[in-house]
């Protein structure tokens, strides 16, 4: 992880309250990985905490290392970032926490998305591309309006589920139950999923219902101080133990049973 | 080149700047992205007898230029620290201060009592708002803090005390006075401050501990004040903190008395706080022919 001074590139909206921010490194930065996030200073005095954001794209072009992140315009935070222009410098730490990995044998994948949750999910279909990965991929928006990155999923998966909470786009269906309902049809080696914590909890206990013991990796999100792993801001409970994890240095990915949801 | 360096107690400090604790857990994250060896020194995460879990979450909110935390003193218990953490500290040749709590007198004078001798200081915390039992009763009046502080000196052979004050009371130089009698040999200043930010669509408090200590940059004139107060009324070293963001702002604090300073939110917007405020100190002096940080300690003259 490093400290620098990130230069934006592009920055603006994709879909209904969503903007797409790309910024080039000004140093040679190792472990971009998917599923990794960035600590991002949003750009005025007044926010002294800085925003965790997922790497949603990685890219190197030459000598130029871009990062692509996408984020919800939520609180007076993300609106000041959605205010910075083209040629503004932020200041970031990156890349952090430990990220999505996926083992040889872990050939076919689930995604699961819903929301902001999508991006991390973004960046696993475009880090494993072309690896002999078999992705379905389950995403879901609140509706038509919040609708993005449809074609990434589209292309780049096998199948690709795309549901809306009212039905306004593709089916009206949540990510979890278009999950559960082709589960025995696609019997995947591995599931990855990202979103609210009600639709994490929804996982967890359908996974548990229906007896699926397929290892089952989130991405969880907590407010975070620090960031790096100092402040023990950002915890959350390791299941049956007397004992927190911190988000941001030991995940934002855990196993599904690892971790209180 | 100004010389930076600071005696404090027979302790020397490189330089007169500190990570503040709580905010830089045992110094091995942040040396991920710096080598720590430039700061002055650590205090490190409340430290208590047996690990404590914290509070629930979320444990942090945000205010206009400032912060609000309910960690709750999450830590591993001082054997864990002593064991796994206080080599990494000293492979880093930096003032080590160990910052510890307690939810009795007799916790306090344990566990300095285990750390004698093994750190260059010891910070009694006495002054944490976000935990039911974590010394801030003792923080509050000044006979208990002569009492806790009694007790922890007495249980220390080697080892010089900081008693680290809270400003969520009537007078903190009484209390600092207080502190000086109970035979404190420095105390550290303010502590967060006790605050709440209200979520208006669930009308609740944001932070699960309901309440929270307020700290970054919004309080430092307050904390200005209230160490310019501290150092008046006692003899002993005084070390400040509370909003401090950059050279400037320690020059304010050490102007006003304080020998060192503490830093804490700020190496959460921006991790690499200290070093700059390390070389902004550095070329301030320089650029005002000022040789030796101590030339300008205590030097503020009040107007009229
Ligand atoms: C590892 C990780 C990855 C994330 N990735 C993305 C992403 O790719 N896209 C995206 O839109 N959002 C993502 N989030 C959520 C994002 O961090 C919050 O939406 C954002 O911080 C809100 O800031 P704000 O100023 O708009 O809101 P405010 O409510 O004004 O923020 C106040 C404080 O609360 C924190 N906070 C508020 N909501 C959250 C939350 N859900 N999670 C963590 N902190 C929060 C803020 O960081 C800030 O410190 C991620 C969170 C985590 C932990
Ligand atoms: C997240 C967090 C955790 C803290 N934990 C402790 C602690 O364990 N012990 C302690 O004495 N002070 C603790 N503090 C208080 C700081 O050490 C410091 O006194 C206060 O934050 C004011 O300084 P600042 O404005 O530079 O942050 C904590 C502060 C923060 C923000
Ligand atoms: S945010 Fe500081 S430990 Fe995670």
């Amino acid at each position: 992880m490093r400290e620098q001074k990130v230069k934006i590139l592009e920055n603006g909206p994709i879909a209904a309250g969503i903007y797409k921010m790309r910024f080039a490194l000004p140093e040679k930065t190792d472990g971009l990985f998917c599923g990794k996030f960035v600590n991002i200073s949003v750009g005025d005095g007044a926010h002294l905490l800085r925003r965790p954001i997922a790497i949603c794209e990685r890219c190197e072009e030459n000598d130029l290392q871009t990062v692509t992140i996408c984020y919800q315009l939520k609180g007076a935070g993300t609106q000041a970032m959605s205010r910075a222009k083209v040629g503004d410098e932020l200041a970031c730490v990156l890349p952090l926490g430990n990220g999505f990995r996926l083992e040889e044998g872990q050939r076919r994948v689930a995604l699961i998305g819903g929301g902001v949750g999508i991006f991390p999910m973004v960046s696993v279909l475009k880090e494993y591309a072309g690896t002999g990965k078999d992705f379905n991929s389950y995403i879901g928006f609140r509706n038509r309006d919040a609708v993005c990155m449809a074609d990434v999923f589209s292309s780049l998966s096998a199948r690709a589920e795309i549901v809306t909470d009212d039905g306004s786009f593709g089916k009206k269906n949540n990510a979890v139950a278009a999950f559960l309902a082709e589960y025995e049809s696609v019997k995947p080696d591995v599931i990855l999923a990202c979103g609210p914590t009600p639709m994490l909890r929804a996982l967890k206990a359908g996974l548990k219902e229906r007896g699926i013991a397929v290892p089952c990796y989130v991405s969880l999100e907590e407010r975070m101080g620090c960031g790096i792993g100092a402040c023990l801001v950002c915890v959350c409970k390791k299941s049956g133990k007397e004992e927190n994890a911190r988000v941001c240095k030991d995940g934002p990915v855990f196993e599904i049973n690892e971790v209180e949801i | 080149m100004a010389n930076l360096s600071v005696n404090i107690c027979g302790v020397n400090f490189k330089n007169p700047v500190i990570a503040a604790s709580g905010t830089f857990g045992f110094g091995k994250e942040f040396n991920e992205i710096y080598d720590i060896g430039v700061l002055g020194g650590i205090s490190t995460k409340g430290l208590t007898l047996e690990p404590r879990l914290g509070n629930p979450t979320p444990r942090i909110a945000e205010g206009y230029g400032v912060i609000l935390n309910a960690v709750g003193l999450q830590n591993p218990g001082v054997d864990v620290f002593l064991r796994e953490d206080l080599d990494f500290l000293k492979s880093k040749n930096i003032a080590i201060i160990a910052n510890v709590a307690g939810r009795t007198i007799d916790d306090y004078a344990g566990i300095c009592a285990k750390l004698d001798g093994k750190v260059d200081m010891i910070e009694l915390n006495i002054s944490c708002p976000n935990v039911k039992c974590g010394g801030m009763a003792f923080g509050i009046k000044p006979e208990s803090v002569a009492e806790v502080t009694r007790a922890a000196k007495g249980a220390l052979q080697k080892t010089p005390l900081i008693v680290k004050l809270s400003p969520n009371v009537e007078s903190i130089a009484a209390n600092a006075l207080a502190a000086q009698k109970g035979g404190a040999d420095c105390v550290s200043l303010i502590n967060t401050l006790t605050g709440m930010v209200v979520d208006i669509e669930r009308r609740r408090p944001l932070i699960a501990n309901n309440t929270g200590g307020v700290s970054g940059a919004g309080i430092k004139p307050i904390a200005v004040r209230m160490v310019w107060e501290v150092c008046q009324a006692v003899d002993i070293p005084v070390i400040g903190m509370g909003g401090i963001t950059c050279a400037e702002d320690a020059l304010e604090f050490i102007i006003a008395g304080a020998r060192a300073v503490q830093v804490g939110t700020a190496n959460f917007t921006d991790t690499l706080a200290m070093p700059k405020i390390i070389g902004g100190l550095n070329s301030w002096l320089d650029n005002h022919g000022i040789a030796d940080i101590s030339e300008i300690c205590g030097v503020l003259r009040l107007n009229g």
